[in-house]
């Protein structure tokens, strides 16, 4: 074995001047190496004291000792490019650099130098080399050295529990870091390249549905006010870049709106992109929540949310249902699990997020959960955690809600998560990408955010083989195994998007548009269109029969209806919407009124569109409508004329039920005399088969 | 392929459906010299001489214009000189003369069945069987038209037809132990497959068909030892030796796979099926980059080879060429590959 090799002078005969210096740059090093150490063991005790258990990633520190650890590489780099051979320099210079850039392999080696040259320079030596090879996904060697130190403690097990039970948690990560490993996910990880990512720290990822826009959180050099925190670091701000032909485009800051000269960091978006959800940090408050609107192309001065969601602690990350009638969120105030805990809240009747809850100890654990993600399919959460069957620091882990609980959290795998922290995990609309930040090697600087495509089950090659028919003439047959469906990572969602404008004028128009659960005779949510570009997205889980009704003050609304049956494939639909105004002569198609087959019985899911027209008549009393109905080319005319007469007389003694004065309305039936598309196919007949008003009088 | 078929279906018709040689009188009378005339186009029909035959059975027909017999020899004489319509014209002449003849019928199916055309094909069957429920062949040629329409039922109930006419059709129980294997009976197709070799012992086709029976139920061992019997009898029978090297594919023998899939362009440079199958172990061997260029040769000899678009599709996606790969796929749905369109909807933007 090596021996460690001291500052003396007998070692260096003929250096005397040499070894004063470097021994003389090794007394500094050494303090600020020291003063380094101080502070990481003063925040140790701090955070054992706050969570009764040891601190478990690299960043749970929060680069305590951070400047005196830098200050020390230059000195004792001296001290070490002299005698190469102190065990104690290296133990040092190990510290130093984990602390510095625990992701790089340099302290790896300084610490396998100095337990080469004496394994007993430090009592936590071990430990440290646990970590560095932890942290360098070298599973068994890190569990070989967290064993020697395990045995060290094991020595005085009541005065060390904690570090014990820290070690078994690590060792613990490594078995799983071995296994998951061993069997990595089908998965492209890609780095999303120069145009977002810098290197400075960016992460925080959320995204658009139809993945065309990003927003995310950074920490640069341009950032507002220009100023450092008490970190060094530059404060935190928010950035947006959108896709065109395919590539991200340089990215920009968000306005002064959201962008403050303290930290704004991205917490949330909504599925239809109009609500960004910001992270706000003040020391009274611990770090809060903000919710602002898109107006036009600028977001809005956010606004901080209400006090069932924002405490004293700290608030971080939230993500909103399809619907928008529940958030869940992260916050570490008292009474929960433990350190930061996922919490949900719904919207009371006043239109204000409700009491909160936490979300139960199937997902939350005594150890922090952060970057939640509810997939608009509303069943699928994803969130990361350090509790859990982890790797090391946060992994990412997802749960589905089944039979009224969330299932165990399964580990994503690797290469999604690794040793160290995996957070801030966002699904795109289609399922098939994924986005997240990490601090992988190979990155432009400090954490990146990156794509991840999901690949699904291995893909099986096809051979070509025949069998050969006697007289050789019939084709042969080619060994075609048919493959089972590709499991994809989620439900399957529809998105609905498009531009809303003024029939006549083509000006881009904000109207609202009502999401309705027509069985349920229910509005499901709200949204609004963009106000300066028209432009709007919808996400539907499968599964239901949606009315969707665009409304506007002094203009006719606007009714859609979509059936996504359940599991059907992701699909997104364009759909532009000419909102006409109330004028005569305008036709409107009420695509949400159904009738029993072959009769004219109004159906019940027929009561949200139907409420909607009474609601336009009460608003403008002075007007008259006519109600004709449609039906498609099968069956005798005679036949659907007298159908559609019944139908249209249905609508309107529905009307007169509620009110609606006789006067104003007329019935009438046109059979199959007007088709607004063709015959020949299923889908052309369904638009024929139609209940319409016409504006008669105004 | 076409060739052999046209071989075998002469013979076949000669010896089982030509009519039989007229007996000649001592006397020539010009009925009696159409009659000799017509004898000789017989025998040099039979003796595959098409030209001569026609000229010999249009000097009898010259003679004596109703002679059906000869109008009929005639349509078989054209058809193998690949003169579809002289055949055909002859047909109907002979059909307005006999139409009670179900060989005339099954004779016409063959004019359409060399013309490609299924649909008059057909009809020409039924029109035989409408005659003569129990005609083996044709019951067999309507089981192939079903098979080649992959309507396994219809083509099993029709070899099921051709077999209770003639037990000792070989080539209905082969093609019926197909449709049975196609419709994943692969117990019953060995079945069809040990009786049609029990009958044509020196066939290595059967022995082939047997073997990919065996790999259908997984019995790789036995369907190597088919494989191999398939070609003891036919060492240049590539079918058999690509089709042993996907049974040791599927048996995870991936050295021997190579070997065999290299044996077949050995013999057959332009092999598209091999170069397939050695993309099919790059892949599994995830030489992403080996894979492509096999699968891509594999193309350019037979640009309707559908696995092969598939596994390059695969290759490309793992080489994140994620254009091509859907091309790939896209194509490979087209050719009929049903598992193309299942990825191409999962990982392909529309």
């Amino acid at each position: 074995m090596a021996q460690s090799i001291e500052f003396e002078k007998d070692n260096f005969p003929g250096k005397k001047d040499e070894l004063r210096e470097a021994r003389k740059q090794l007394d500094v090093g050494m303090e600020f190496f020291m003063e380094g150490k101080k502070a990481m063991d003063d925040y140790k005790r701090y955070y054992v004291g706050e969570h009764k258990f040891l601190p478990v990633s690299r960043y749970d520190y929060m680069d305590a000792g951070g400047e005196q650890f830098k200050q020390a590489v230059a000195p004792l780099g001296t001290a070490q490019k002299f005698n190469p051979n102190n065990a104690r320099l290296n133990y040092a210079m190990g510290i130093v650099f984990f602390n510095i850039d625990h992701i790089s392999d340099v302290a790896l080696k300084h610490f396998e130098k100095a337990y080469q040259l004496d394994p007993n320079v430090e009592m936590d030596l071990c430990y440290y080399l646990g970590w560095a090879n932890h942290l360098q996904s070298r599973w068994d060697e890190a569990i070989k050295y967290y064993q020697l130190y395990l045995t060290k403690l094991q020595a005085k097990p009541k005065l060390f529990a904690m570090d014990i039970d820290d070690i078994a948690k690590k060792i613990s990560e490594c078995n799983v870091g071995k296994e998951l490993s061993a069997k990595p996910e089908r998965v492209f990880v890609d780095n999303l390249g120069v145009n977002v990512n810098s290197s400075f720290a960016e992460y925080g990822p959320v995204i658009t549905a139809d993945e065309s826009t990003i927003i995310f959180t950074a920490r640069r050099d341009n950032s507002t006010g220009g100023v450092k925190d008490e970190r060094n670091s530059f404060f935190e701000d928010i950035y947006i870049s959108t896709k065109q032909n395919g590539k991200w485009i340089a990215s920009k800051h968000l306005s002064k709106n959201i962008n403050s000269n303290e930290h704004d960091a991205t917490a949330g978006l909504s599925p239809d992109g109009s609500k960004l959800y910001v992270y706000r940090y003040q020391k009274k408050d611990g770090g809060d929540l903000y919710e602002s609107t898109l107006f036009g192309s600028d977001w809005e001065v956010p606004i901080h949310m209400n006090r069932n969601i924002n405490s004293k602690f700290h608030e971080s990350t939230v993500s909103q249902s399809f619907d928008g009638r529940r958030i869940y969120f992260i916050s570490d105030k008292d009474n929960g699990m433990g350190d930061r805990d996922i919490y949900f809240s719904d919207l009371d009747v006043k239109g204000e997020w409700g009491a909160t809850k936490n979300i139960g100890n199937e997902l939350n654990t005594k150890y922090a959960e952060e970057g939640v993600f509810i997939h608009p399919d509303g069943k699928t959460i994803y969130f990361s955690s350090k509790g859990h069957k982890n790797m090391g620091g946060y992994d990412i882990f997802k749960s589905t809600w089944e039979n009224g609980k969330w299932t165990t959290p399964q580990n994503l795998g690797y290469p999604i998560n690794g040793p160290d922290d995996d957070v801030f995990f966002v699904v795109s609309g289609s399922g098939k990408r994924a986005y997240f930040a990490s601090a992988k090697q190979g990155g432009f600087g400090e954490k990146d955010l990156y794509r991840i495509t999901f690949l699904g089950p291995e893909k099986k090659p096809l051979l070509g083989t025949q069998d050969q028919l006697m007289a050789m003439v019939a084709n042969p047959v080619n060994n075609l195994k048919m493959e089972a469906a590709v499991e994809t990572k989620s439900a399957k969602l529809t998105i609905l998007k498009g531009v809303i404008t003024d029939a006549k004028t083509n000006q881009a128009l904000e109207a609202s548009i009502d999401l309705i659960d027509n069985e349920a005779n229910l509005v499901l949510a709200t949204f609004k269109s963009n106000s300066v570009s028209g432009k709007y997205l919808v996400t539907l889980p499968s599964g239901k029969n949606y009315g969707i009704a665009v409304k506007k003050d002094s203009y006719l609304f606007h009714s859609e209806n979509f059936i996504i049956p359940e599991g059907a494939d992701y699909q997104e639909y364009n759909k532009d919407v000419a909102l006409k105004k109330i004028e005569i002569g305008n036709v409107i198609v009420l695509r949400n009124i159904f009738f029993d087959f072959d009769k004219a019985t109004i159906r019940p899911e027929s009561a949200n569109e139907l409420d909607r027209l009474i609601k336009l008549l009460a608003d403008n009393p002075t007007i008259k409508i006519e109600l004709g109905s449609h039906t498609d080319s099968k069956g005798s005319d005679d036949y659907n004329l007298k159908l559609s007469d019944s139908r249209s007389k249905s609508v309107v003694e529905y009307l007169i039920g509620k009110g609606i004065s006789a006067v104003r309305l007329t019935a009438k039936g046109y059979g199959e005399t007007k088709p607004m598309d063709t015959n020949d196919t299923e889908e052309g007949r369904q638009n024929n088969r139609r209940t319409e008003f016409k504006i008669l009088e105004k | 392929m076409k060739f052999i078929f046209t071989t075998l279906s002469l013979l076949f018709l000669v010896c089982s459906y030509g009519q039989d040689t007229i007996k000649i009188a001592s006397t020539l009378t010009p009925e009696q010299q159409a009659e000799l005339d017509y004898n000789q186009g017989l025998a040099a029909l039979k003796r595959n001489e098409f030209m001569p035959s026609v000229e010999l059975f249009n000097k009898a027909l010259l003679a004596k214009p109703n002679f059906d017999k000869a109008l009929y020899n005639r349509a078989i004489a054209y058809m193998q000189l690949k003169n579809y319509n002289a055949a055909k014209s002859d047909i109907a002449a002979a059909t307005a003369l006999s139409p009670k003849n179900p060989e005339i019928f099954f004779t016409k199916s063959l004019i359409y069945f060399n013309e490609n055309k299924k649909d008059s094909q057909l009809m020409a069957l039924d029109n035989c069987l409408a005659l003569a429920a129990n005609h083996a062949e044709a019951n067999y040629y309507k089981g192939m038209l079903h098979y080649e329409m992959n309507d396994w039922d219809k083509a099993i109930d029709c070899y099921s037809k051709a077999i209770a006419a003639n037990p000792s059709y070989a080539y209905a129980y082969n093609d019926r132990g197909s449709a049975k294997r196609a419709k994943n009976d692969a117990a019953g197709a060995i079945a069809d497959y040990e009786k049609a070799a029990s009958i044509e012992t020196n066939h290595p086709f059967i022995y082939n068909n047997l073997g990919s029976a065996y790999r259908q139920q997984k019995n790789y061992t036995k369907a190597v030892e088919s494989y191999n019997k398939a070609i003891q009898q036919d060492a240049n029978y590539l079918i058999a030796l690509n089709n042993r090297g996907a049974a040791k594919f599927e048996n995870n023998d991936l050295a021997g796979a190579e070997a065999d899939f290299e044996g077949v362009l050995k013999k057959d440079g332009n092999n598209s099926q091999a170069y397939n199958n050695l993309a099919s172990i790059a892949i599994v061997k995830k030489d992403y980059k080996k894979a492509k260029d096999m699968s891509a040769r594999a193309i350019q000899l037979n640009d309707k080879n559908g696995p092969a678009y598939f596994n390059r599709g695969i290759a490309r996606q793992m080489l994140r060429e994620e254009e091509g790969c859907c091309a790939d796929w896209k194509k490979a749905k087209e050719l009929g590959v049903v598992a193309a369109g299942a990825y191409l909807n999962s990982d392909c933007e529309d």
